[in-house]
């Protein structure tokens, strides 16, 4: 596992890569498609830190997600608070919500920490399918206005585009902060040994539940984000098609590293519009579910053939050219 | 109808959910106390069983030739996942069988999905529609398959692994796979074994439920994922199993009869969670660490 | 850590622990006194391990008690008790495989540093001071085992002689007043026995009270002012060296084995 902190030009690079990009591509196709990759971007990222740094198999992030967005849409929707206030408020709901039910679920061991999770997933999208009167039930919830800040309102792609990405490297810039900080260090140590770590006086439970509850209130900023951007909302969105799909952004990027899911998303998203600008006219059925086929076999052969992903692979390349050069590690 | 016969006609349902769930979980022990992977694919196996077999009927072939050829292809499609899937993992986590199951349920689903589309399908009952009543209840005779098919699954098992030598190297290996491959057992012809069983046996509660319940690509999540409350909650045991998935049944047939049917699929989830929550904190004799 | 000599650190009293009907530990009694080396030996399956793990939290006692610096810590959970100032080392290391030497030595100071998950996350100046102290902490704590120019390298690259004094140096960040030491010499080389000699015998010099579970012979005696002998899970003898060396029933449970 590495949090060794990138260097400081390759965030230069990318975030003027990404500020540079509406401007060379005409048209909102791409910045559109980059927004998902954004919001996706982030709940994988946070997925991954409870997977793999944390040892901890939570499949909550699909549920936090689609919490923060409903509580901050139907705020908006019925017009009970203002777009930014519905987030705060969501985040707040969302972060009581984890805290309360993380205590007990924390102490499931990984298989079960899993079905547990899976289970949630199935539990919250029935139960907003099923409130039709505060949620709009299967068909979603509709007529979310859009979000404003400071009396300017943001719409269209182009103004979520910088929202979405701003609000990913931020979390990813905490991320690395955190993970090579001494709570970094308190949370690895979870996944490499709970007996040591309560040993150097580490709070095993309590460390767990801290970083469950960031990355589901990361999941659900980005959650309610998500609805202002869309502005409409389904319990079928944040269901198990998502969380596959986020398996195989992890899988791709590889989750051994903080930067590998965002990159396994922008690889997979793009992939899928490849997929189906070219197989348009084969298979008109498209739907997320079918795209899961595809992500299923990438997942399966990923992990037989490349198991650390695009990530894994470019810091062996890394690693490789460092030493070519004559540098140490 | 009369409170009495509402309650009958809610037991007799959640009986008949419970037996689909009970051979279910025994589907997730069978490969999970053999190879350790908790395998998300099983309800699919079971939306095969049905799905398949509607297929090869509306191609034509009689309904005994239909089941035969779904259950074959169910059992082939599960011991190719060990195979292709489960097998080739150089450096196995739990994390890694998850996913990896995940994602096999996924395509699985959706190549079902992309061949015969998302509505239900039906397939006939097999002995007809007759009702029987009982207590003012309904019993078909299809409800009676399903009983008793559950019944002589699990029988059948008993004797199987308690009878025969086969059966009991399957519980030795489950116990302890070094000793039992220092006694020559072979452990990877057991796990293709086992990974066969479990869509074999999931097939069969596929096709004997289709008639009841309908069957299309998205009935095998949730319909796998309460097989798995109920081995849980079992403690993996045969007997525990069906026990608890005679329970589980009766708590969602009572509780969508009488609270909402639309929630009904939540109940079992709490139920494993709760149980699952429940199981990590002491019981009275039990030391804490 | 100034102390009397003849106060008591560490005081364990009728301590029981069994497992699935097994007395690990049955009714043993014994004190440490600071800034002395006692040592607890015994044959395999005598109940040391379970005797740290019984001390440090990991498991509860099933009866009787014991007090620290005059505290009762029996019932406390194991990140309670280590930050009372009790570290410990493990026979099977249990280092964090994930980290580098140096990292795995910071985990230490965790009890000493209070940055909250957000100062940690925004990177605020609190935090990034706290941070150059633990790391120069570390740094101190690497230097006395003597890795401090492996301080960069992954665990997994290291022998085993010096992951074992990684995990001593993770325990001395914790600046511990009572350090036990669980088979510390287990494996190692001749050479690298008598570094980990000198090494105690610096650590006893700074007022650090040690309780030294071991298996090697010549090692214990040497270094012990009072033994403490288990076997099954029963005291059979406590004393110093010669005494002990000499106990019949000693040398009965170690079935003729040379002392």
């Amino acid at each position: 596992m590495k949090s060794k902190r990138p260097l400081p030009v390759l965030w230069i690079l990318v975030i003027v890569g990404l500020a540079v990009l509406p401007f060379v591509t005409p048209g909102t196709y791409v910045i559109g498609v980059m927004c998902f990759v954004a919001f996706y971007a982030t709940l994988a990222c946070g997925m991954a830190v409870l997977l793999e740094q944390a040892g901890l198999f939570s499949l909550a992030a699909p549920t936090f997600f689609g919490l923060g967005a409903y509580v901050a849409g139907i705020l908006a929707a019925r017009e009970i608070l203002p777009p930014w206030a519905g987030i705060i408020v969501a985040a707040v709901v969302v972060a009581a919500i984890a805290y309360v039910i993380g205590a007990p679920l924390l102490r499931l061991r990984g298989y079960y920490l899993a079905c547990a999770t899976f289970g949630l997933l199935f539990i919250v999208e029935i139960a907003l399918a099923q409130s039709g009167e505060i949620t709009g039930g299967h068909d979603g919830l509709i007529g979310i206005p859009p979000l404003s800040v400071f009396g300017f309102t943001l719409r269209g792609d182009l103004h979520y585009y910088f929202v979405s990405w701003g609000f990913c490297l931020g979390c990813l810039w905490f991320f690395f902060n955190l993970m090579s900080s001494r709570v970094g260090r308190a949370v690895r140590a979870l996944h490499d040994s709970e007996i040591a770590a309560s040993t150097v006086s580490i709070n095993v439970a309590r460390c767990k539940l801290h970083v469950f509850v960031l990355t589901a209130v990361m999941a659900s900023v980005a959650g309610s984000l998500y609805c202002f951007y869309l502005q409409f909302t389904t319990p079928s969105m944040f269901g198990f098609p998502l969380l596959v799909e986020l398996f195989t952004m992890i899988v791709i990027g590889g989750a051994t590293t903080l930067y590998g899911p965002v990159l396994g998303a922008v690889v997979l998203i793009w992939l899928r519009e490849a997929i189906h600008v070219y197989l348009k006219g084969i298979l008109p059925k498209l739907t997320a579910e079918v795209d899961a086929v595809f992500f299923g076999v990438l997942i399966v052969a990923i992990l037989i053939f490349m198991p650390e992903g695009l990530a894994g692979g470019l810091d062996r390349l890394a690693h490789f050219g460092r030493r070519l050069l004559g540098k140490s590690a | 109808m009369t409170l009495l016969s509402e309650t009958v006609q809610y037991a007799i349902s959640g009986i008949t959910a419970g037996s689909i769930y009970a051979v279910i979980g025994i589907c997730w022990s069978a490969v999970y106390l053999i190879t350790k992977v908790l395998n998300f694919t099983t309800g699919e196996f079971v939306m095969l069983g049905g799905m398949l077999t509607w297929a090869f009927h509306s191609m034509g072939f009689g309904l005994l030739p239909s089941v035969l050829f779904a259950v074959t292809c169910t059992i082939a499609i599960s011991m190719l996942l060990e195979r292709l899937v489960i097998r080739p993992i150089r450096f196995p986590t739990e994390m890694t069988y998850m996913m990896l199951t995940i994602a096999s349920a996924s395509v699985i689903k959706g190549l079902v999905l992309l061949q015969w589309g998302s509505e239900s399908r039906r397939i006939e009952p097999f002995f007809g529609t007759a009702v029987i009543h009982v207590l003012g209840a309904g019993v078909t005779p299809q409800v009676l398959c399903v009983v008793a098919m559950m019944a002589l699954i699990t029988l059948g098992l008993h004797l199987f692994l308690n009878h025969t030598l086969f059966g009991t190297a399957l519980r030795a290996s489950a116990i302890n796979q070094t000793g039992a491959k220092l006694v020559g057992i072979d452990i990877g012809r057991f796990r293709l074994f086992c990974f066969g069983l479990a869509g074999g046996l999931g097939a069969v509660t596929g096709i004997v439920t289709a008639p009841i319940t309908f069957t299309g690509y998205e009935i095998g999540l949730l319909t796998g994922l309460k097989g798995l409350v109920a081995a849980i909650a079992g403690g993996w045991s045969m007997t525990g199993t069906v026990a608890a998935a005679l329970a589980l049944g009766l708590l969602e047939g009572f509780g969508a009869g009488f609270v909402s049917s639309g929630l009904k699929d939540v109940f079992a989830l709490l139920v494993m969670i709760l149980f699952l929550i429940l199981q990590t904190i002491s019981l009275p004799g039990m030391r804490r660490r | 850590m100034a102390s009397q000599p003849d106060s008591v650190l560490l005081d364990v009293q009728n301590l029981s622990r069994s497992f699935a009907g097994i007395h690990a530990l049955n009714v043993v009694s014994f004190s440490v006194e600071p800034g002395r080396i006692t040592s607890v030996i015994g044959p395999n399956g005598a109940g040391k391990s379970t005797l740290i793990n019984v001390i440090t939290g990991v498991y509860t006692p099933d009866s009787g008690g014991i007090s620290f610096a005059g505290k009762n810590i029996a019932a406390l959970p194991a990140h309670v008790v280590a930050s009372k100032g009790i570290a410990r080392t493990f026979q099977l290391e249990e280092l964090f495989s994930s980290m580098t030497v140096i990292e795995n030595a910071m985990t230490g100071c965790h009890g000493k540093s209070r940055s909250g998950m957000l100062a940690c996350g925004f990177a605020l100046p609190s935090a990034r001071r706290e941070e150059k102290r633990i790391h120069d902490e570390a740094m101190e704590c690497l230097t006395m085992v003597g890795l401090e120019e492996k301080a960069s390298e992954p665990i997994s690259r290291l022998p085993l002689g010096e992951r074992k004094l990684v995990g001593i140096a993770r325990a001395l960040c914790m600046k511990p007043s009572f350090l036990m030491l669980d088979e510390p010499a287990g494996g190692l080389a001749g050479h690298e026995v008598e570094r980990l000699v000198g090494l105690i015998h610096s650590l006893l010099e700074q007022g650090l009270t040690i309780l030294l579970v071991e298996h090697n012979m010549p090692f214990v005696m040497s270094l012990s002012e009072k033994i403490v002998v288990l076997d099954a899970g029963v005291k059979i003898a406590e004393g110093p060296p010669e005494t002990v060396k000499n106990d019949e029933r000693v040398i009965k449970a170690y079935l003729g084995q040379e002392l």
